[in-house]
């Protein structure tokens, strides 16, 4: 399994703890809207975050094996985005489209944060053995 | 003038997002045809390069689907 994998793996794991938070917040606390609106955004972030993944992973497979390269799907991923906010704009009594927003955001914040930390981890190792 | 306003914004996204996926993705082949052995370091920076140029087209997305509703 590739460095890009196991990242991959990770990612998503975290994507589940940070969809369990706000499932929770939904249900016990007042602010439903808001929490509904961040569950709408990270469901679909999710579905992005699978869509890219596995359209980078195939990507560069067809580069290794010198076939056509298949295309990354942005449009697919703007459709997403676009599919969220007009079940947000429709429906503003269940989902709050700031907080919609938000959640669409979940998985690149994670990309980045997760790329920062296995950085970081990186460089200490490499300290370490120094 | 909100239909016009939100074609603008997705629009000039969407360019910025293929100018930018389009250099990702071609200084990535020319490093890999370079280094093959550097080809898991440079998807995985591909991978967070992609993701970041895509989250401006998003953001855009949803703020011209309000734009549009106003």
């Amino acid at each position: 399994m590739s460095e890009l994998q196991h990242s991959i793996r990770r990612q998503r794991k975290y994507l589940f703890y940070l969809l369990s938070l706000f499932f929770l917040g939904w249900g016990f606390t007042s602010a439903q809207s808001i929490y509904g609106g961040l569950i709408l955004g990270t469901v679909l972030s999710m579905c992005n975050h699978w869509l890219i993944s596995r359209r980078i992973l195939s990507f560069s497979f067809a580069v290794e094996g010198e076939q056509k390269p298949p295309r990354l799907g942005t449009s697919m991923r703007i459709a997403t985005a676009a599919l969220a906010a007009i079940i947000a704009l429709r429906n503003p009594e269940q989902f709050h489209i700031i907080s919609t927003t938000l959640g669409l955001m979940a998985a690149y914040a994670v990309i980045m944060i997760d790329f920062g930390i296995q950085h970081y981890i990186k460089r200490m190792n490499r300290k370490e053995v120094k | 003038m909100g239909i016009l306003a939100a074609a603008i914004a997705v629009g000039l996204a969407a360019v910025g997002a293929g100018v930018g996926n389009g250099l990702i993705v071609s200084k990535t082949i020319e490093g890999v045809a370079r280094q093959p052995e550097a080809r898991n370091t440079l998807q995985t920076i591909m991978f967070i390069g992609v993701a970041l140029v895509e989250a401006i087209p998003i953001i855009a997305v949803v703020i011209a689907f309000m734009a549009q509703g106003q």
